[in-house]
């Protein structure tokens, strides 16, 4: 079942592999480049489930994670970080503020893939 | 009251009561007689009565007379010279004339001077042994002061500064004299000690805590400038109950810490900076290795991104390594080195072998590094040359390049092939140096080295060195062990002192800045200025030899030779001194608010009071003057010069040092510290009492003045 993702992370490179990576397994990929961008686009997009960085311009992931918490519309949507601040506090801090998974850079590619479809199902 | 009365005073009293009796007696006598024998008798009673009356007080005078030059004035010279003996010269002599009417008592007198003179001489041969004793343990902890290389300062507990050494001053960059009794917090944002303190103190009182009482301090000075590290420790009184001050040993951790700073932000964009290139680097290289439904484009598409991630992890890699070697090369313990300490015992190595020589050449100079490693590493080398290139004289010659030391090794035959020479620097020392390579003593020194050729023939090998950190200008062309050992301590400073009105604290207390001018002539107010500034300060009862303040002044006029015949200071050697504006506010902070000492104060006042204007800087501080209270303490002499007091005193002043404006300061303190002995015999204990003396011996000059 085809699902909307929003990845938002400001290295093309790696928005490269998660996109492949996502529409192989046969989701929609919205990307963005920085945090505001994300905000921005969320509203019109309206994505399942969105793959945030942390260190990014503008907005990082973890002002972009409240803020979208802090919407009613997105208080349900899953929010995966994806990010290279890997100590046990920065995790913590990012689960606390609202998202779901935690993953830290480097990732394992099927980690990444069950840790979405996981996230999606619990939302449906 | 009565006792503060003269001995003649009181004499005097007794006999005039005498005088006054007499006349009164006989008078009533008469009265009487008169009336019992009728009124004819009384021409007769008056007249012979009145003769008898005037004779017995005629006689009563002049036995008051004889009394007050023969007894009473004898005595009272007795008594000076006996006090004079007992508080401040042992060797003063009794010198009174044996007065007619006291009999033995100056001879005896004379005999118990000898008496006690001999038993001082006994207890002093006692007290100079141990004296000599303590000296030598007095030398001893003051060269480990000054050869500690870490900052030691010792206080008490209100913070006043005890002790210190030359490498305190080096650390906190403070220049000139810290000052013995000055408060810590003038120096450090004391805080952090403070706060160590307080957990300190709450240990002693813990009765489980025994020993261990130290903390670990970091605080910075008050300028912010520079950060200190070191420790803090108590020292307790004798029952071990009370802390009475305390000790920071410290280190300056500014470079240190910047160093664990930088290590610390490299280490942590090592990390975060690695992880998203290796992620991109893992998922290009899984999304290719799992390749189920991968098309051409894709795959172009991964090893695009996998190509360029590698390049950014290389060039990443390369800033890190650099950074890395900037920061081991930090934390390597090294020292400033003189050149020839090192290379001598680089030719030590080799004297025991018969074959190889080594000589050095060229001026000394200073370098940074770890002197151990350094040698190991030259003395390897110069091995190995020999064994390759059979060449067995060698010279060593340090030169200063740039920002580095150069030590060049040069021997007569071929330059070494780079290849050889790394394969040397490969190999590994074993005992002394755990396993480090020359490469290893190399990184640490941030040095390279490389062979190349010098003449004909002649061949030579460069190793550059960092400089040396420290300024050692003066330092290299002095003696070991000569400079001076001034007093940078004061352990008496450690008794707490309740913070008393300045008119009551002891005279013994006191913290003294005795001073002294030269000037071009007796009139100030008619131009003549001061050439030399001097000042000597005296904190609790003792002449600080290491914080003499002493100054040439340029007085922007002539000096008349009649002045000069007297302190010996010409013209030339004022020209290039600075003038009084900029001399007198280093004056006025050398005082700080201490008490101004000076034999015949008034003079030099008036001196510094007509300079108030021009710098700017006027002085408040409370005077005492050493001619006023000679005047006060031998009032039957009217010699009170410095040079009478200082033979008074028993204090010596070097001909070459007499009319130098440091010299009189000196030998005025030093009689200035033997009259509080006598003030003190005398009742005369506290400041307002010795203020209160010099203003009665200022009214009688100006009585005698008068007539």
């Amino acid at each position: 079942m085809s699902k909307k993702i929003l990845i938002v992370d400001d290295e093309p490179n790696i928005v490269l592999s998660v996109e492949f990576l996502m529409k192989r397994s046969g989701h929609d990929v919205v990307t963005a480049t920085d945090g505001q961008q994300a905000l921005d686009l969320l509203a019109e997009v309206d994505p399942d489930l969105m793959i945030l960085d942390v260190m990014m311009p503008r907005k990082n992931g973890f002002e972009v994670c409240t803020e979208v918490r802090a919407d009613q519309r997105f208080q349900k949507l899953p929010i995966l970080i994806l990010s290279a601040k890997g100590r046990e506090a920065e995790v913590k801090k990012g689960l606390s503020l609202g998202a779901d998974a935690y993953i830290t850079k480097p990732f394992s590619t099927h980690e990444l893939v069950e840790k979405v479809s996981e996230l999606l199902q619990l939302k449906d | 009251m009565v006792e503060k009365w003269s001995l003649r005073f009181r004499v005097f009293l007794f006999f005039a009561l005498i005088s006054l009796m007499v006349p009164a007696l006989l008078g009533s006598a008469l009265w009487v007689a008169a009336g019992r024998i009728g009124p004819e008798s009384i021409p007769h009673l008056v007249l012979w009565g009145g003769g008898a009356g005037f004779a017995i007080i005629g006689v009563v005078l002049w036995v008051w007379l004889k009394f007050d030059e023969n007894v009473v004035a004898p005595i009272n010279t007795l008594t000076n010279d006996l006090q004079t003996l007992i508080h401040a010269n042992p060797e003063h002599g009794v010198e009174t004339e044996p007065g007619k009417y006291l009999g033995l008592l100056a001879p005896t007198a004379r005999e118990m001077a000898a008496a006690l003179e001999s038993a001082r001489k006994k207890v002093g041969e006692e007290v100079e042994v141990a004296t000599r004793k303590l000296d030598q343990q007095r030398a001893r902890l003051e060269t480990m002061l000054r050869d500690l290389n870490e900052g030691v300062l010792v206080c008490n507990m209100n913070h006043q500064i005890l002790l210190y050494n030359r490498r305190a001053l080096d650390i906190l960059h403070y220049y000139g004299e810290i000052g013995l009794g000055r408060s810590l917090t003038s120096l450090l944002n004391t805080p952090s000690i403070a706060h160590g303190l307080e957990n300190l103190t709450g240990q002693l009182e813990a009765p489980e805590s025994a020993d261990g009482l130290s903390a670990h301090v970091v605080c910075s000075t008050t300028d912010g400038r520079h950060i200190i590290e070191g420790q803090l420790s108590l020292i307790l009184d004798a029952e071990e109950t009370e802390a009475t001050g305390y000790v920071v040993t410290f280190d300056d951790a500014t470079e240190k810490l910047s160093e664990l700073r930088k290590r610390d932000r490299m280490l942590r964009d090592a990390i975060e900076g690695l992880r998203a290139p290796v992620a991109n680097l893992c998922a290009a290289t899984e999304m290719l290795t799992d390749g189920v439904n991968i098309d051409d484009d894709g795959r172009k598409m991964f090893e695009n991104i996998l190509s360029a991630e590698s390049r950014a992890l290389s060039k990443r890699l390369e800033k890190l390594s650099g950074d890395y070697g900037e920061i081991i090369t930090g934390h390597w313990p090294m020292s400033d080195v003189y050149s020839s300490t090192l290379l001598n015992c680089v030719v030590r190595r080799f004297e025991s072998d018969d074959a190889i020589q080594c000589m050095i050449n060229g001026d000394p100079v200073w370098l940074h590094c770890d002197s151990l490693s350094i040698v190991e590493l030259t003395e390897r080398i110069i091995r190995r040359i020999a064994e390759t290139t059979s060449a067995m004289t060698f010279e060593l010659e340090p030169s200063f390049k740039k920002d580095k030391i150069y030590i060049d090794i040069s021997w007569p035959g071929d330059v070494i092939r780079s290849g050889t020479l790394d394969s040397w620097l490969d190999e590994s020392f074993d005992d002394c140096l755990k396993d480090m390579t020359g490469r290893d003593i190399l990184e640490n020194h941030k040095a390279v080295v490389w062979s190349e050729g010098r003449e004909e023939g002649v061949a030579c090998l460069r190793l550059p060195l960092p400089k040396a950190k420290g300024d050692h200008r003066n330092v290299s062309d002095k003696m070991p062990g000569m400079d001076p050992r001034p007093e940078f301590y004061d352990f008496d400073l450690l008794k707490n002192r309740e913070s008393k009105s300045f008119d009551e604290r002891s005279l013994r207390e006191l913290t003294y800045v005795v001073f002294d001018t030269e000037t071009t002539g007796m009139e100030p107010s008619n131009g003549d200025e001061i050439i030399q500034l001097a000042g000597v300060r005296i904190v609790n009862g003792r002449v600080m030899s290491g914080e003499y303040f002493d100054q040439l002044v340029n007085p922007g006029r002539r000096i008349p030779v009649t002045s000069t015949k007297i302190h010996h200071i010409t013209e030339d050697m004022v020209k290039d001194k600075p003038p009084i504006t900029e001399i007198l506010p280093k004056f006025h902070d050398y005082v700080g608010d201490a008490v101004l000492v000076a034999h015949n104060a008034a003079f030099d006042m008036k001196f510094l009071e007509l300079k108030k204007a021009s710098c700017g800087i006027g002085f408040d501080n409370p005077v005492l003057d050493t001619a006023l209270l000679s005047a006060y303490i031998h009032d039957h002499s009217n010699q009170h010069t410095l040079d009478v007091l200082a033979e008074r005193f028993g204090v010596e002043i070097e001909p070459q040092y007499r009319h130098t404006a440091l010299g009189d300061s000196i030998a005025t303190a030093e009689v200035f510290l033997r009259m509080i002995d006598l003030m003190v015999a005398r009742g005369i204990h506290t400041f307002a009492n010795a203020i209160e003396v010099s203003e009665k011996m200022v009214e009688i000059r100006r009585q005698q003045a008068r007539y």
